[in-house]
């Protein structure tokens, strides 16, 4: 007790510099530790923080500290966060006394895997209780990593956000940037850990090291902070002649910095610039005339000086600044059209601000891309992408800066990790939209029969009551085991979504011969709604009786119903029932096309039937037979999905347009609609 | 320029692949000197996908060229288009020195710089940056800011960019030839050297080049190019609902459109027919003129619309109205609907100021691989003068304003 005290009064009063911790959490974190402990050029406590042993003792950082030692028996988490989590509380104390006692928390951190998704905002949120000042950098995963890891990474983040008072993300898919394409895989990871390790160096460095013009920590923080969303990053370390300018250079050439180009938006940039003894005013007097050409006259900038003999001949220019969200998505066109991860590797979440206007752009830019994918292959993912974000928006604690959009472009299924796969193998139309729901049911709600219940369940939640969630949300954000509940709505975001995903492309292409089935399925949804708001509001037992003969019959009716309008069809194929349909069709087209097939359905009949639907070019002697095309072409729709009817642009990228594809000839499109 | 320069025009259409030989005057005026001309294959949409078809075609047109002109071709400028092709505009600004007032060719190319630096799809390359105006502090349409008095000085910029792989891929056709390819130009920005001249482009002018596979189009505003872009429609699309909404092979169909084809259809009586003969004379059938018309109208309408929709904002602005050109600006009936569609004056226009063989060159089919000359020559005009990298930006200003 008493050696204790006297240890922290002469910290106090000796040692004026910061105190500094720099924690590696998981496998990516330690890496980096790793990298600024080789560096050597930090002053600060490095502790490293693992569930495996073995990677552990791999770690050259002087403090190693093993997470859940009893719980995970140092093997690591495997992917798994809630594992990550459990430990990181295991081994609660042993994390407090590591990062107690210092002024400012570095974590590094991997996003996407077990410890450090789940172990990170735990270690997070105890330094922060020391009253230290929290800056997390944190890598996303690679996009090929799969949407699982993406949306580990994003639930981590959201985390992370509410304990740290800076967010500093690196996405991995970035790497490629910084390497050369022929450089071997292990230089690309090196680079990228060294990137962060830079950055963790750098604002050491620039609070922690004297200075001729000195930057503090509250410097830091203005820069930082001031009600803005994200955090632009940039360094840069030159020898040479033109060292200074080439330092610039390359600091704004960061990839978290976007080359430079964001910098016109920034309020305030905080330039710090550090060089050896042989630093010379001119040096800098060129580097700041440089830089301001890169930025606005009304930018205020925090300007500091350092020289670090350790640096010898180089110069290194450190540029820290932030940018809201909303100016970051208010840049010119071309940063919304690249590809919405690729436009901002960095973002720093400023949680201390209270940040709500972060959300709203971010599902902007996403519908955009949305709807091709969306015809492409009607996966569920795409379609709650914009739906996601605004709820987390509602949800969000008022201090809690929403996640950064991209985040969630790549990791868009909400649902929990267990029910995911379960959407996997449907990306058929809606006949086989059916068969899944009564699975992700039961895993939301335990109790209700496996089989016809629990499907309409979710869905009339979807159309009727979005409000829910949003009264549920903040549940999830605040406390773990609130998370098994609004597993269901999510997951039945994506059902519904999917639903009208596929309707809508089902009546685009299949309409015309068999509209039954699509409008039929969503008028039992609504219908449901108000069963299953009761049922929502009620305890599920309560609730079940009531559903399950209802949606039974709907359940029959709508099997029914499909099957028997199939068959027709199979059958029509060849004899002139299509023919009615195609009378209805051009009724109220404009005159010429209806006289057209009026025409049709008197003068020729099933002769061009005769044989099955003939391709789309027929010989000759179906010339005169104008007619004839309509149907025969609808055929082909229905058969082939829709392909037939791009004829000679069948082999070319569809043109896509509001759902449409518009080498489908016009008139075509128009009789269908009208159809409709 | 001492002597006349020959220089020769490639474009690969998705109908007609042309390869036009033209000899820029001293005096700035231009000669056609041969024409070769191959139907097309293997191109959709204005971008190949079939390299030994096109390879086979372009070949072709090649000799032609070579034939008639009498020129042995080596090197061309290639036309490109395609829906991948996007434009910006875009600005640098730049303060100038504290120290200093007067504004420099430096402070003029920092800016450019800045300009032009912008920030693209990672597999997009830039294919022009046209500089538009220069803006001396906050005055605009500044032409030559050199010697000015100014704090700040801003480059406005047009830039044009493309898929790289999909750039090179015609650029590499071409060179299996071989043939160098000297410059890619993107089409309509050729075209509208020769079908807009300079009272068009200060009045406000919309230039459509409607080809078989795409519609390009570039906007002039105030004699700068504001807008420019590749809808990826056509004549092929016209020619392809005609095909299928009476069944018959996509080259009658072709053929009936430019023969018989118009987009007018509200006066023709529903019983109105067109003959279909095969080659020998015989008679195959009838097709109801109407709705054929109807057919057309519908999806030139449409196409028309889409060029609408991104052009719609600078429409207010364009006095001289909209200039067709193309192949299929020669359809009947498509300036109605152009007029219908965009509200403004339509003018069909091919390319006006060369000499040579004047009667062939003025169809609108034309204006492109002409144009690519005219592009060449303006291009071409200031090199003895000019470092060649440092001031291509300014001699594209001035060549296209």
């Amino acid at each position: 007790m008493v050696e204790y005290d006297r240890n922290q009064q002469s910290e106090i009063s000796g040692r004026q510099p910061l105190r500094i911790c720099v924690a590696g959490v998981g496998g990516a974190g330690s890496n980096v530790l790793d990298r600024i402990t080789m560096d050597r050029t930090v002053e600060a406590t490095l502790v490293s923080f693992q569930t495996d042993v073995r990677v552990l003792h791999h770690s050259t950082s002087p403090r190693k500290i093993q997470l859940g030692t009893e719980l995970m028996r140092g093997v690591g988490a495997g992917g798994d966060p809630d594992l990550g989590r459990e430990a990181a509380m295991f081994s609660k104390e042993e994390i407090r006394n590591a990062v107690d006692g210092h002024d400012m928390v570095f974590i590094s951190v991997g996003l996407g895997g077990g410890t450090g998704s789940g172990a990170a905002p735990v270690v997070a949120e105890i330094a922060k209780s020391t009253g230290a000042l929290v800056l997390v950098f944190a890598a996303v995963p690679f996009g090929f990593e799969g949407r699982r890891r993406q949306q580990q990474a994003t639930d981590a983040l959201e985390r992370l956000q509410k304990c740290a008072d800076a967010l500093v993300l690196f996405d991995n898919s970035r790497m490629g940037e910084l390497v050369l394409p022929k450089d071997g895989i292990q230089k690309a990871f090196a680079q990228a850990d060294q990137l962060i390790a830079q950055s963790v160096r750098a604002v050491t460095g620039m609070i922690g090291a004297p200075g001729i013009v000195k930057l503090g920590l509250d410097d830091l923080v203005s820069a930082l902070r001031t009600n803005e969303g994200r955090c632009l990053f940039g360094f840069g370390e030159a020898k040479g002649q033109n060292r200074g300018v080439d330092a610039l250079k390359k600091a704004l050439k960061s990839p978290l910095i976007n080359q430079g180009q964001l910098l016109q938006n920034a309020k305030n940039l905080l330039v710090h610039i550090v060089g050896g003894e042989s630093l010379t005013l001119m040096e800098v007097e060129q580097v700041m005339k440089q830089l301001g050409r890169h930025v606005p006259d009304e930018t205020q900038i925090l300007f500091g000086i350092g020289v670090e003999p350790k640096l010898g001949e180089s110069v290194t220019v450190t540029l820290v600044s932030s940018l809201s969200a909303t100016e970051m998505a208010s840049r010119p066109p071309v940063e919304a059209e690249p590809e919405p991860r690729r436009e901002a590797p960095v973002r720093a979440l400023v949680s201390r601000a209270p940040v709500t206007q972060v959300a709203p752009p971010p599902p902007a830019p996403e519908p955009e891309e949305e709807p091709q994918q969306l015809f492409a292959e009607p996966e569920p993912a795409p379609e709650p992408e914009p739906r996601r974000p605004s709820v987390a928006m509602q949800a969000a604690i008022a201090a809690v800066a929403p996640p950064p959009p991209e985040l969630f472009a790549p990791a868009p299924e909400v649902a929990a990790p267990a029910p995911a796969p379960v959407f996997e193998p449907e990306p058929e139309p809606v006949v086989q939209v059916a068969p899944p729901r009564p699975r992700a049911q039961i895993d939301a709600a335990p109790a209700p029969q496996p089989a016809a219940p629990p499907p309409p369940t979710p869905e009339p939640e979807v159309f009727d009551e979005p409000e829910m969630f949003v009264e549920e949300e903040p549940e999830v954000a605040a406390q773990e085991p609130a998370w098994e509940e609004p597993e269901a709505p999510d997951q039945v975001v994506y059902l519904a979504s999917e639903m009208e995903t596929i309707d809508a492309a089902v009546e685009e292409e299949y309409q015309p011969i068999a509209p039954a089935p699509a409008p039929l399925a969503r008028d039992k949804g609504f219908k449901l709604s108000s069963v299953l708001d009761t049922l929502n509001s009620e305890p599920l037992t309560v609730a079940k009786p009531t559903p399950a003969p209802v949606v039974d019959e709907i359940f029959i009716e709508a099997t029914e119903s499909r099957t028997p309008v199939l068959k027709p069809i199979a059958e029509t194929a060849a004899v002139p029932l299509p023919r009615p349909i195609a009378r209805q069709t051009p009724v109220p087209v404009e005159n010429e096309v209806m006289s057209h097939s009026d025409f049709a359905s008197e003068s020729e009949d099933s002769d061009l039937f005769g044989s099955s639907p003939p391709p789309v070019m027929p010989s000759a002697g179906n010339v005169s037979k104008k007619p004839a095309p309509t149907p025969a072409a609808e055929q082909q729709t229905f058969r082939l999905g829709g392909n037939e009817d791009r004829g000679r642009f069948k082999d070319t990228e569809p043109a896509l347009v509001q759902g449409e594809d518009l080498d489908t000839p016009t008139w075509m499109r128009r009789q269908r609609r009208v159809a409709r | 320029m001492a002597k006349s320069t020959i220089y020769a025009g490639l474009e690969i259409g998705t109908h007609k692949i042309c390869v036009v030989v033209g000899e820029a005057k001293r005096d700035g005026a231009i000669k056609i000197l041969g024409v070769g001309q191959a139907p097309s294959r293997g191109v959709r949409k204005g971008e190949i996908v079939d390299f030994d078809k096109v390879q086979t075609c372009l070949n072709d047109a090649l000799v032609r060229a070579e034939d008639r002109s009498d020129v042995m071709i080596r090197n061309v400028f290639l036309g490109v288009s395609g829906a991948h092709i996007e434009s910006l505009n875009n600005r640098g600004c730049f303060r100038l020195p504290e120290d200093q007032n007067e504004v420099t060719e430096d402070d003029v190319e920092e800016a450019k710089e800045i300009a032009r630096n912008v920030a693209i799809p990672q597999q997009n390359v830039f294919l022009h940056s046209i500089t538009r105006q220069y803006i001396v502090d906050g005055m605009e349409a500044v032409r030559q800011p050199i010697g000015r008095e100014a704090r700040t000085l801003e480059a406005d910029y047009h830039i044009i960019h493309g898929v790289r792989g999909r750039i090179q891929n015609a650029i590499r056709c071409v060179r299996e030839i071989p043939l160098e390819v000297e410059d890619v130009v993107f089409n309509p920005i050729a075209a509208a050297q020769v079908v807009l001249n300079r009272e068009a482009k200060h009045q406000g002018s919309l230039m459509l080049d409607f080809g078989a596979g795409t519609v390009d189009y570039v906007l002039y505003e105030d004699g700068m190019v504001t807008a420019s872009g590749c809808v990826p429609f056509g004549g092929d699309h016209i020619s392809q609902d005609i095909a299928q909404a009476f069944q018959i092979p996509h080259g009658r169909a072709e053929r009936v459109k430019v023969d018989e084809g118009s987009t007018l259809y509200h006066h023709i009586s529903p019983s109105e027919m067109i003959r279909m003969e095969d080659e020998n004379g015989l008679f195959m059938g009838e097709i109801e003129r109407g709705f054929m018309n109807e057919v057309m109208y519908l999806r030139t309408h449409e196409i028309l619309t889409l060029v609408r929709d991104r052009v719609e904002e600078h429409l207010g602005k364009l006095a001289a109205g909209v200039y067709l050109t193309g192949g299929v600006s020669l359809m009947k009936g498509i300036d109605a609907v152009a007029k219908e569609v965009f509200g403004l004056k339509v003018t069909r226009a091919g390319s006006a100021p060369v000499s040579g063989v004047t009667a062939t060159f003025e169809n609108p089919q034309y204006s492109a691989p002409i144009g690519l000359i005219r592009y060449a020559q303006i291009l071409d005009s200031e090199k003895p003068f000019l470092s060649p990298l440092a001031r291509l930006g300014r001699r594209m200003a001035d060549l296209l304003t």
